[in-house]
C-alpha cells in the first residue's frame, strides 16, 4: 500500500488536531456534563454537618439538589470543607426511609401514617395514664431545627407536664454550657468569627478544627498567611493535621490540661503580665466551693502549678509552659478555640473555667481578636438547643425551670395558667437512657438523633432498648442508622433542604434555611409530625397555636424579647435577605452583635454605661475567675488497662457516619474505624501498620486494624467514632461531669494486643 | 496478486487514515480518562488516594500536600471524582471549573470574568496544586509569582 505525501499529511494533521485536544477534550466534555446539571435555581441554606453554620446555596434542577455551593454572603465567604462539597448524594440515599412503620412480631413493617400515629399516641397516653407525664421523654437533637426543639421542648414542658426533655446536646457541648454561666452568668461565647482575622495569637487546646471545623481552621490558617507574626498554639495530646501550622505543639498525659492552665496563670502573675486594671474591675475570685476570695488567695492557690511541679504530671516541659503563657499575654489580641477535647470530660465545665480564666487575668477578652471561643459540633446546637431551652433543666433564652421567676415569665408569655410548667427539672441524658433501659421512662420520642450509636458505654443502653415494657418513636431519615433496630415506630421525615427553618451556629449567628425541593415519599417534617402528634394527644390547642414553621419562629423571638437574648429584631423576611444575623438583635434595623459584654456593640448595655463592659448575666455585673484544682479523670490507665483510649472525628465523617457514609468519595476514603498507635508503643507490642488489634476496656473489647504512626502521644491510642460496624462507644466510659452532666468520651483506660 | 485499482487504492487510503485516527482516539482516551487498573485492586479504599500517590506520583503527592488544598485536607476526590467513575463528582485528572471549583470559588470565578472577561478557565492562573500555604505560606504563592 503506498500513500501520497498529500495524503500523509492529511492523516497527521487529523491526528495532531486530535492529540491537540488531548487536554482541553476532557474539560469540555466536564463543562458539557457539567453544563448538563446547571442548576435552574439556587436556593439559600445552610450546611447540614458541624457547627461553622457555613451558608451553603443549594442548586436545584428539575425539582432535585444536584449541586452546592458556598455562599458568598455568609461568614464562609463561599467556601466549603469537603462535606459539605459532596452533600447532595445525601438527600437520595437508596437507605432513605420514605414511609413510616411500625414493629411487628420483631420486624419493621411498612404502615400508614395513621396507623403509626395512633399507636405511637396510644403509647404515650397510656404511659402519662398510668405513671404520669415523668414516665414520657423527649430526646432531640443539635442537627433539629429551631422551631422543632422550640416545640417539642414547649409540648413536653407545658403540654405534658414533662421535662424529660433532652438531646444529644448533652453529650458534646453541655460543659461548655457550664463554663460560660459559671464565669460570666449566660450561656453562649463573648466573640464571634470576626476575631480571628484580628488576632495575633490562638490557643487552640482539646480541638482538631482542622478536621472538625475546617472552614475555620482554613480562616485561621489563612490569618497566620496575612501576618507571620501570628503566633498559633496547640494544645493536643495528639499530634493532628491542626498542629501544622502551629508555632507551639504542647503534647501532655490526657487529662493534666487542668493543671497546665493553672500554670500558664501562674506564670503570666510571676511574669508580671497579668491585667490588673481589668480584674480588679470586672473580675470576682472564686474558690471552688463558690466563695468570694481576694487576688492573693489566687496567688497562694496556684503555687501548686509551677511550671517545674506541672511538668512532672503533664509531661510538657516547664519552659514550654513559660513560652506559651507569655505568647498568650504578650499578644495584642489571643483567641482561644476548644471544642470535645475540653467539654467531654467529667472536669469539663473546670476545664472550660481555666481557660477563662487566663482571659479574665490578661483582660483579653471583649477586643477585637481577644477572646475565649468555644466551637461547637452541631449545626444547630447553640441555636436550637440551649437557645431555646431544648434541656431538662432549661427554659428558653436562658431561664432554668428551678428558678419560679422564669417559670412564671414563661406561663404569663405563653398564655398559660401558673403552675403548668413543673418545678423540678427532668432527667439529664444519661440518668434519662439509665432509666428507659430500667423500664422507669416509659414512651420516649427520639428526634434526628442516633443514641444507640453515639451513647458511651453504649451496649448498656442498647440493651434497655431492647426490653418489651418500653416503647421509642424515632424520626430518622436513614434506615441504616443503628437506632432503627431498637425502635418502635420508625417515621419517615423531610431531611435537610426539603424543609424549612433556622440553624443557629457557633458565633450567635442564625440563618434560614430555605426549603429547596419536596420531600422525598411520605416524608413530613419533623415540625407537622410534632404538632400532629401534640394534636392527637390532644394537647391544650394554646400549647401549640401554629399553622406553620414561621409561627413558631415568631413565637420564639417573642419569648426572647424580655431577655438578653433578644431576636425581636431577626424577622423571617430579614432572614430570607440575609445570610445569618447573630443575636442580640432587638429591633429590625440593628446589625446584630458581634461582641457581647462591650459597651457600643452589646445592644444590652446602655450607651452612656460608665464602664466599658458589663458582665450582666451576673448580679454585680462582674464575671468570675474560679480556683478550679487538677483532678484525674474518671478511669486513670492502671496495670491492667495501662494505655488511654480517646475518641473523635476524621475530616471524612461525621458524627454516627449516617450521612457521611451515603457520599461514594467519603465512604471509601474511610470505610471502617481504625486504631492509632503510637510508633514506639507499636514497637514494643510488636504492632505493625495494617495488623488487627484488640482494644480491651472494663466495658468490651472490639478489634481494629492499627494505624502506626506519630500523631498520638506514647501510651494514648485514637479510635474514630463514625463506623456503626466498629462502635468504639462500646468502650468509651458513661462517667459525667457532675455539673454538667455531660460523659467523659475522651478518657478512659484501655488494654491492646496484637491479635 | 490482483493489481490494485485507483478506487481499491482510495478505500484502503480512508481505512489507514481512520485507524489512526481511532488509534489516535484510543490513546488519548488511555491516557486521559480511561481508569489505569492499578485502582481497581482495592475499591473499599479507592478515595485514599494519597497514600498510594505518595509512591506513584511523589511530586504531584507532595505539591497537593504542600499546598492550601493540602494543609486544609481539601482531598483529591473532591475536585478528581473516584478513579472507577464510581463517584458523586465526574472523574476527570483536568476537573471542570464549572462542576468543581465553583463549589467554593464561584465568588473568585465571577470576580475573574467581571475582571478580564475570562470564564471555565482557572488553571491559566492556577497551577493545579500550587497554592502554598504551609512551608512556603509566607511567600507569594505560584499564581501571584506568575
Amino acid at each position: 500500500m503506498k500513500l501520497t505525501r498529500r495524503e500523509m499529511l492529511k492523516c497527521a494533521a487529523a491526528s495532531s488536531a486530535i492529540m491537540a485536544l488531548n487536554g482541553s477534550l476532557p474539560m469540555l466534555k466536564d463543562a458539557m456534563a457539567a453544563e448538563a446539571a446547571e442548576p435552574d435555581k439556587w436556593v439559600k441554606s445552610v450546611c447540614r454537618f458541624c457547627g461553622t453554620g457555613c451558608g451553603v446555596m443549594v442548586g436545584v434542577k428539575r425539582g432535585k439538589v444536584v449541586t452546592v455551593k458556598g455562599d458568598p454572603n455568609n461568614h464562609n465567604q463561599g467556601f466549603l470543607c469537603l462535606k459539605g462539597a459532596l452533600m447532595p448524594p445525601i438527600v437520595y440515599a437508596k437507605e432513605r426511609v420514605t414511609k413510616p412503620y411500625i414493629r411487628k412480631n420483631g420486624q419493621l413493617q411498612v404502615a400508614s401514617w395513621d396507623e403509626a400515629m395512633d399507636l405511637v399516641v396510644s403509647k404515650f397516653k397510656t404511659a402519662l395514664k398510668d405513671h404520669g407525664p415523668t414516665s414520657i421523654a423527649y430526646y432531640g437533637s443539635g442537627q433539629a431545627l429551631t422551631e422543632e426543639t422550640y416545640l417539642a421542648s414547649k409540648m413536653w414542658k407545658a403540654g405534658f407536664g414533662s421535662n424529660n426533655v433532652e438531646g444529644n446536646p448533652r453529650l458534646c457541648m453541655a460543659s461548655a454550657v457550664g463554663g460560660y454561666v459559671t464565669s460570666f452568668g449566660k450561656d453562649e461565647p463573648c466573640g464571634c468569627y470576626d476575631d480571628i482575622d484580628a488576632a495575633t495569637c490562638f490557643f487552640i487546646i482539646g480541638s482538631n478544627m482542622s478536621e472538625c471545623h475546617p472552614i475555620l481552621f482554613k480562616r485561621v490558617a489563612a490569618r497566620k498567611q496575612a501576618d507571620p507574626n501570628v503566633k498559633i498554639i496547640v494544645v493536643d495530646p495528639r499530634r493532628t493535621n491542626t498542629a501544622r501550622i502551629a508555632d507551639e505543639h504542647v503534647s501532655f498525659v490526657p487529662g493534666t490540661d487542668l493543671a497546665i492552665l493553672n500554670a500558664m496563670a501562674y506564670v503570666i502573675i510571676q511574669e508580671e503580665l497579668d491585667n490588673p486594671r481589668f480584674y480588679n474591675k470586672y473580675v470576682n475570685f472564686m474558690t471552688n466551693d463558690k466563695k468570694k476570695v481576694d487576688f492573693d488567695a489566687y496567688v497562694t492557690f496556684l503555687e501548686d502549678y509551677t511550671p517545674e511541679k506541672v511538668e512532672k504530671l503533664s509531661g510538657v516541659p516547664a519552659d514550654q509552659i513559660r513560652k506559651i503563657a507569655i505568647l498568650f499575654s504578650e499578644s495584642s489580641g489571643t483567641m482561644s478555640l476548644w471544642t470535645m477535647g475540653l467539654n467531654q470530660r467529667i472536669r469539663g465545665v473546670w476545664a472550660n473555667n481555666l481557660v477563662t480564666n487566663l482571659h479574665l487575668l490578661t483582660g483579653q477578652l471583649g477586643k477585637p481578636g481577644a477572646t475565649n471561643f468555644s466551637l461547637t459540633g452541631q449545626p444547630n446546637a447553640c441555636g436550637g438547643v440551649r437557645d431555646t431551652g431544648g434541656l431538662c433543666h432549661l427554659l428558653p433564652a436562658g431561664r432554668l425551670i428551678k428558678k419560679p421567676e422564669h417559670r412564671a415569665q414563661l406561663e404569663k408569655q405563653w398564655g398559660l395558667e401558673p403552675g403548668t410548667i413543673a418545678p423540678k427539672p427532668g432527667l439529664h441524658t444519661i440518668a434519662l437512657w439509665n432509666a428507659f433501659s430500667e423500664g422507669k421512662v416509659k414512651a420516649m420520642f427520639v428526634l434526628c438523633t442516633n443514641p444507640a450509636h453515639s451513647l458511651p458505654n453504649v451496649n448498656m443502653y442498647t440493651e434497655g432498648m431492647e426490653r418489651k415494657d418500653n416503647f421509642m418513636v424515632l424520626s430518622e431519615p436513614f434506615m441504616d442508622a443503628e437506632t432503627v433496630k431498637y425502635c418502635d415506630v420508625l417515621l419517615p421525615p423531610a431531611f435537610w433542604c426539603e424543609k424549612r427553618g433556622v440553624y443557629g451556629c457557633t458565633e450567635r449567628r442564625y440563618s434560614l434555611l430555605m426549603q429547596s425541593v419536596e420531600p422525598m415519599g411520605e416524608c413530613r417534617s419533623d415540625v407537622d409530625i410534632l404538632l400532629d402528634f401534640g394534636r392527637r394527644m390532644g394537647i391544650d390547642p394554646k400549647v401549640i397555636p401554629f399553622e406553620n414553621v414561621d409561627d413558631i419562629w415568631n413565637e420564639w423571638r417573642e419569648v426572647s424579647s424580655l431577655t438578653p437574648y433578644n431576636f425581636m429584631g431577626i424577622t423571617r423576611a430579614r432572614l430570607e435577605k440575609e445570610s445569618g444575623i447573630r443575636w442580640p438583635c432587638p429591633t429590625e434595623d440593628h446589625p446584630g452583635t458581634k461582641r457581647r459584654y462591650v459597651r457600643g456593640e452589646d445592644p444590652n448595655i446602655p450607651k452612656d454605661y460608665k464602664n466599658k463592659y458589663k458582665f450582666y448575666g451576673t448580679k454585680d455585673n462582674k464575671a468570675r475567675l474560679w480556683m478550679r484544682p487538677y483532678a484525674p479523670a474518671a478511669e486513670e490507665p492502671d496495670q491492667e488497662y495501662p494505655m488511654v483510649l480517646t475518641t473523635g472525628r476524621v475530616i471524612d465523617h461525621w458524627h454516627t457516619g449516617t450521612m457521611t457514609m451515603k457520599v461514594p468519595e467519603l465512604r471509601r476514603s474511610f470505610p471502617k474505624a481504625y486504631v492509632e498507635v503510637n510508633v514506639d508503643d507499636a514497637r514494643q507490642l510488636g504492632i505493625k501498620n495494617g495488623d488487627n488489634v484488640e482494644l480491651v476496656t472494663r466495658r468490651d473489647k472490639m478489634v481494629f486494624q492499627a494505624k502506626v504512626s506519630d500523631v498520638c502521644r506514647p501510651g494514648l491510642v485514637f479510635v474514630p467514632w463514625y463506623d456503626k460496624n466498629l462502635m468504639i462507644n462500646k468502650l468509651t466510659l458513661n462517667a459525667f461531669d457532675k455539673g454538667s452532666k455531660q460523659p467523659e468520651y475522651k478518657i478512659c483506660a484501655v488494654r491492646i494486643a496484637k491479635v | 496478486m490482483k493489481p490494485q485499482s485507483p478506487a481499491d487504492h482510495t478505500i484502503l487510503t480512508k481505512i489507514v487514515s481512520l485507524s489512526t485516527l481511532l488509534v489516535t482516539v484510543m490513546l488519548w482516551s488511555t491516557v486521559s480518562t480511561a481508569t489505569p487498573l492499578k485502582h481497581l485492586v482495592a475499591p473499599d479504599s479507592a478515595a485514599d488516594c494519597y497514600e498510594c500517590h505518595k509512591k506513584a506520583t511523589p511530586k504531584i503527592a507532595e505539591d497537593w500536600y504542600q499546598s492550601k488544598h493540602g494543609v486544609q485536607l481539601m482531598k483529591c476526590f473532591v475536585c478528581h471524582g473516584q478513579p472507577d467513575g464510581k463517584g458523586s463528582v465526574p472523574w476527570a485528572v483536568v476537573p471542570s471549573p464549572k462542576a468543581v471549583c465553583q463549589k467554593c470559588h464561584d465568588p473568585a470565578m465571577q470576580r475573574m470574568q467581571q475582571k478580564y472577561g475570562l470564564e471555565l478557565d482557572c488553571y491559566t492562573c492556577h497551577p493545579f496544586h500550587q497554592n502554598s500555604l504551609h512551608h512556603d505560606a509566607y511567600k507569594k504563592s505560584a499564581s501571584k509569582v506568575k
